[in-house]
């Protein structure tokens, strides 16, 4: 999963990045909304953590703008500001969610967790596909009941691909939605990481998980069981 | 409804007594006037009646040379008191009680009777009997007629009662239209009153009412509270701001400093990074302290001064920071040129001298580009202390010229808070120039670049002695 950070005070964004990234997702960060806007319509991440007062254009600006671009990515809203109006007229006018400073960090990566999940219609922390179940608090993947250990990348390949299962998922898209711009990668990363991690989840008698389709991408199959 | 005084009610009271005075002075008038009218006629009367007892005098029956009185000639008054006599004294005819009237002729005199007020007429005239003849006799004949006058007084009485009773019955009708018309005019003020009640903390607006600014009298007092709302206001606005910013200031650094803690117990860690991670966090809390600390300068500031009266050498202090900020300056490759600096003493606490200087220092070496000078000058006119500080950076910008000296205002956005600085330096400045009953101003220098102009008048010490203690 990739987030997005506007923020213009550096050494909190730092801070929520770092928690991000220690979490398992791919972190970009704009410190104003000029640049925040522009990143944010490139619908490349799976959230935004959106800072209300921004040098250059408003965090409320930058809120409208995108969802005028029809954009559906889940956007929360820190603010410092008091008042049930600023709430009420940020939750109009588009955003998630909201959190006010000073904030808990580990509530802030729980709710950002919420609203991916519910941004890809998953209700629960526990993700059943076929018959492997992954625990995205805990971040472990049993198939059968067997626990398989697995790489941060190629757990954080597995849930995306669990969030969208029987969808065909592109290399490009899962480059762009795991790993943010600080992130040194190669085209054949995603290959070699798919890969293990077919390895991996091959137990003894079963099916394969997930299929690769040439030139298009990849596809966890739900039937993979049956 | 008002237990102090009203002007509804002393405008009535005033009015109304007024009126009655004017009544009561007009029905004297008509009385003295009245009275004279009924006299008059009265004493014609009298005057017709004496004379018509005169010309009833006429030979006496008897032959004899006397006179009598034919009172067959006369009409019948009842109430009339008279005695007719003769030259000899000899009463020809009396009627009623007559008084002994020490009494000029053809004259009138009021006298009480029995307790009953009579107006007499003394008439003296002469009878000649058989007139032409040789025996012709002259009589001399004395009347003094008199009548009750208190007919007249009752006259009167009927002829100004009518009159009396318009004159009250006007006067209330007076007093209720003046009533009805006093609140009519009194109106505006209620008017005023109620919009002016409905300003508040929340609710500013207030826009005095056009009945209100129609009125002369009421024009100033409405707009004299119109522009005093108007200030309240902007004061209230800006006490608002401030909160609200350094609300968002201090929850800014406190999430910092918050999130710099948390991220440490996020997982277990090396001791390394423990450390660093402590290191860091404590360089956050240096931050918020830093914007508590200057909060409260600025709060100590605009509190009214204290009454001693402080004083500190600007130019030894100025020179100081000018020391202290040189290594800042060579690590921004910029240099510090101090030149002129004339000796000058003014009256401000040494403390705050210091932090104005560094304030502005620092500030001009933040806007100053590489191999760039801030250069700073301090002169006296024997009246007014100069401090300028000029920067040869991007000057400023005129639409953040009028918000430059407020509290965290930030005229670059981009610069926001990565460049330090809590957005309280320039606003600690005014505050420190305000309190010593001086300016700051900043301006573009023609050739690029900012310069601060900070005037400060001198202490009265160096004023009367034209220099400083030794």
């Amino acid at each position: 999963m990739r987030l997005l950070i506007i923020e213009d005070e550096k050494r909190l964004a730092e801070n929520i990045a770092q928690a991000l990234r220690e979490a398992g997702f791919a972190v970009d960060h704009a410190a104003d909304g000029i640049t925040g806007s522009h990143m944010a319509v490139q619908d490349i991440f799976d959230a935004i953590i959106l800072d209300l007062m921004l040098p250059g254009k408003s965090g409320k600006r930058v809120l409208t703008e995108l969802r005028q671009t029809k954009s559906r990515t889940p956007v929360l809203v820190l603010t410092a500001l008091e008042g049930k109006e600023t709430i009420v007229d940020l939750l109009n006018s588009g955003a998630d969610d909201y959190l006010a400073k000073p904030f808990d960090l580990g509530e802030l990566l729980a709710r950002v967790k919420a609203l991916i999940r519910r941004a890809k219609g998953v209700s629960s922390t526990i993700i059943q596909v076929a018959d492997m179940e992954i625990d995205t608090v805990r971040q472990t993947v049993k198939r059968r009941g067997q626990e398989i250990d697995l790489s941060p990348m190629e757990y954080r390949i597995l849930q995306y691909l669990s969030y969208r299962p029987r969808a065909i998922v592109s290399k490009q898209e899962l480059l762009e939605h795991l790993y943010d711009f600080e992130w040194e990668h190669h085209s054949n990363v995603i290959e070699a990481h798919i890969s293990n991690l077919r390895r991996k989840l091959n137990l003894q008698g079963t099916e394969p998980l997930i299929e690769t389709l040439r030139h298009r991408g990849y596809r966890l199959s739900e039937e993979a069981s049956s | 409804m008002n237990k102090g005084s009203s002007i509804t009610r002393r405008l009535i009271t005033a009015v109304l007594l007024l009126e009655g005075l004017a009544a009561v002075l007009l029905i004297v008038a008509v009385i003295v006037n009245e009275h004279q009218d009924e006299y008059s006629a009265f004493d014609a009367n009298l005057r017709a009646s004496a004379n018509a007892f005169l010309g009833a005098v006429q030979e006496a029956e008897d032959s004899s040379p006397n006179i009598g009185l034919d009172l067959r000639r006369i009409p019948r008054t009842p109430h009339a008191v008279y005695r007719v006599t003769d030259g000899e004294g000899r009463i020809l005819g009396t009627q009623g009680q007559v008084p002994e009237l020490d009494i000029e002729p053809d004259s009138f005199r009021g006298v009480r009777i029995a307790g009953h007020s009579y107006r007499f007429f003394a008439l003296d005239g002469e009878r000649v009997v058989d007139p032409g003849t040789p025996s012709a006799v002259v009589h001399q004949v004395h009347i003094l007629y008199g009548q009750p006058d208190g007919r007249v007084w009752h006259e009167i009485w009927e002829a100004t009662r009518f009159f009396m009773v318009a004159t009250a019955v006007l006067l209330g009708v007076t007093a209720v239209l003046l009533v009805w018309m006093i609140r009519k005019l009194l109106a505006p003020i209620h008017v005023l009153a109620s919009e002016a009640d409905k300003v508040n903390s929340v609710h500013w607006s207030f826009t005095a009412p056009a009945v209100a600014m129609h009125l002369a009298e009421l024009r100033p007092l409405a707009s004299a509270m119109e522009r005093t709302v108007n200030r309240l206001q902007r004061s209230f606005e800006q006490q608002k701001r401030f909160t609200r910013d350094a609300a968002h200031e201090l929850k800014t650094d406190l999430a910092i400093v918050k999130s710099s803690l948390q991220l440490l117990t996020m997982k277990e860690r090396s001791v390394e990074e423990y450390g660093k991670g402590l290191g860091i966090a404590l360089e956050d809390f240096t931050r918020l302290e830093e914007t508590v600390q200057q909060m409260l300068t600025l709060a100590r500031l605009e509190q009214p001064a204290d009454a001693v009266s402080p004083m500190c050498a600007l130019h030894q202090v100025l020179q100081d920071n000018v020391t202290q900020s040189a290594s800042f300056a060579s690590l921004n490759k910029v240099t510090l040129a101090a030149s002129p600096v004339a000796t000058v003493f003014v009256p401000v606490d040494a403390r705050d001298a210091a932090l104005l200087c560094s304030n502005l220092i620092v500030n001009a070496l933040q806007h100053s580009p590489d191999q760039g000078t801030v250069e700073i000058g301090l002169r006296s006119d024997g009246v007014t202390a100069t401090l300028t500080v000029r920067d040869h950076g991007e000057g400023i910008a005129e639409e953040d010229r009028p918000h430059l000296f407020e509290p965290f205002y930030r005229g670059d956005p981009s610069r926001s808070r990565k460049s330090g600085g809590t957005g309280l330096g320039l606003s600690i400045c005014k505050a420190i120039c305000d309190r010593a009953g001086g300016s700051i101003e900043i301006d573009n220098h023609r050739a690029g670049g900012a310069v601060v102009t900070v005037k400060l008048p001198l202490w009265n010490g160096q004023l009367e002695r034209g220099t400083g203690p030794s």
